[in-house]
């Protein structure tokens, strides 16, 4: 009987740490799924709170760097402007221009709280659904593509880089607009990687890799990288790509997320050829 | 300080805020990953039943993971090391056994035998902590690798917090 009785003990145990195992790991899976409630996670008002003083102390270390990074940016786009171009010929007429319509808008915000070294990789923003952000939205830096957003709170979001096992983003060549999907397979922070790319395409180690575009998150054109490295393994179809990603993880200070105005339009549109079929 | 549970608390809220607010923002390299939290769960009494010490280890992975988008990870590496908690223990147990007034810590037990019971807790924690995080089989080297250096920098830095925190008791 006292046989029994320690048995069942054991037993209890083991069952209770199953079910807690279970449910722990039910959170973990569906945390990483886009379209689902999230329990813990820094987006909580308490968290949030300690995030944003954790940054208010330690954003003083840091403020020459990002201060640079926002020069060279500010140099860049002053380059584009109508002014700094030479006028070749006589008047410029400017028209109100009807053929143009605005389709994406920029938030801009700042990471409170970034990792770089797990294997999936969050940014907290200090900016939520107050100011326009909405779960799926892409974010880039300066320096190109950042990541997705997949949780917004009231006042803070979070952000999945381009460092996350379960990213896929569409990117193309910006040569001959050969397109794949860019991921990362944890191995290294600098290098991405592109799997199942045809070995007819034209490419060199060097070639420059930006978003496709036309995924209703990243307008296209945005930097994702340079080929750094052709995997080719004897006896595949298919050869892989490491691609040096233009955006260094550790040093994120300040992204913009990108708002698309036309997407409501071009979900509905391809619903209904969905609907048809 | 005579209610060992205000120090349990006080402990809790310590490392909670430690792991969350400066260990986890380190982000030196992909090798670099130290957890102190589970010293929490390893500096139990020795005749703290398993339920209670899963229970707890439930609550500290959980707040764990509200400061390190974990969903649960920490949670579940947690839980792991308070189940196999009394297993460790016979494992390592010294000839003649526990005695009761004394804690699982450094100036208890002396540093050899902590040794041995902090390196073999964490390696198991790290280990499913990293496995479940890459849950792929082809990068195992990487995984291995990945858990020693943890391993390494997260008994460091325990080894600091109980020299730290913890005077040795007057006799």
């Amino acid at each position: 009987m006292r046989r029994l009785f320690q048995f069942l003990k054991r037993f209890r145990d083991f069952l209770v740490f199953t079910i807690l195992q279970v449910f722990v790991l039910t959170l973990f899976i569906n945390g990483k799924n886009y379209h689902s409630t999230k329990m813990t996670n820094t987006s909580s008002v308490l968290i949030g709170w300690f995030m944003e003083k954790k940054y208010e102390i330690s954003k003083h270390l840091y403020l020459a760097e990002a201060n640079k990074q926002l020069m060279e940016e500010n140099a860049r786009l002053r380059g584009l402007l109508p002014s700094s171009y030479f006028q070749l010929q006589g008047n410029t007429y400017s028209v109100n221009d009807t053929l143009m319509k605005q389709q994406f808008e920029y938030i801009p915000a700042t990471v409170i709280n970034s990792t770089s070294n797990k294997a999936n990789n969050y940014f907290t923003l200090n900016r939520g659904s107050s100011n326009g952000i909405e779960i799926g939205m892409g974010v880039i830096s300066s320096e190109g593509l950042v990541g997705i957003v997949i949780d917004v709170s009231t006042n803070y979001a979070i952000v999945m880089t381009m460092l996350s096992n379960d990213i896929k983003v569409n990117v193309k060549l910006k040569e001959n607009n050969e397109y794949w999907l860019l991921n990362w397979d944890g191995r290294d922070k600098e290098i991405g990687q592109i799997e199942q790319v045809k070995r007819d395409v034209p490419l060199e180690i060097g070639d420059n890799v930006v978003t496709r575009g036309g995924d209703k998150q990243f307008p296209e054109g945005i930097a994702a990288g340079t080929i750094s490295e052709i995997v080719s393994t004897d006896g595949e179809q298919t050869i892989s790509l490491n691609i040096k990603l233009a955006v260094n993880f550790n040093a994120v200070y300040h992204v913009y997320v990108i708002k698309n105005l036309l997407k409501n339009e071009q979900i509905q549109l391809e619903e209904r050829i969905l609907e048809n079929e | 300080m005579s209610n060992p549970w205000i120090k349990y608390t006080l402990f809790f809220i310590f490392l909670v805020f430690f792991q969350g607010l400066v260990v986890q923002n380190v982000n030196l390299s992909l090798y670099f990953n130290p957890m102190v939290y589970p010293l929490l769960i390893m500096i139990l009494p020795f005749e703290f039943g398993v339920l209670a010490t899963m229970a707890i280890a439930l609550v500290l992975g959980l707040s764990v993971d509200a400061f390190s988008n974990g969903f649960g990870l920490h949670a579940s590496a947690t839980l792991l090391i308070a189940y196999m908690r009394p297993t460790i223990l016979r494992i390592i147990r010294p000839r003649d056994g526990y005695n009761n007034l004394l804690t699982p810590t450094i100036y208890d037990m002396g540093p050899i035998w902590f040794m041995s019971y902090a390196s073999l807790t964490l390696v198991i924690h790290h280990f499913w902590y990293f496995a479940i995080e890459m849950f792929r089989l082809d990068h195992f080297f990487f995984l291995l690798s990945k858990t020693i250096s943890s391993v390494v920098f997260s008994l460091l830095l325990i080894f600091l917090i109980q020299y730290i925190f913890y005077r040795a008791p007057k006799k």
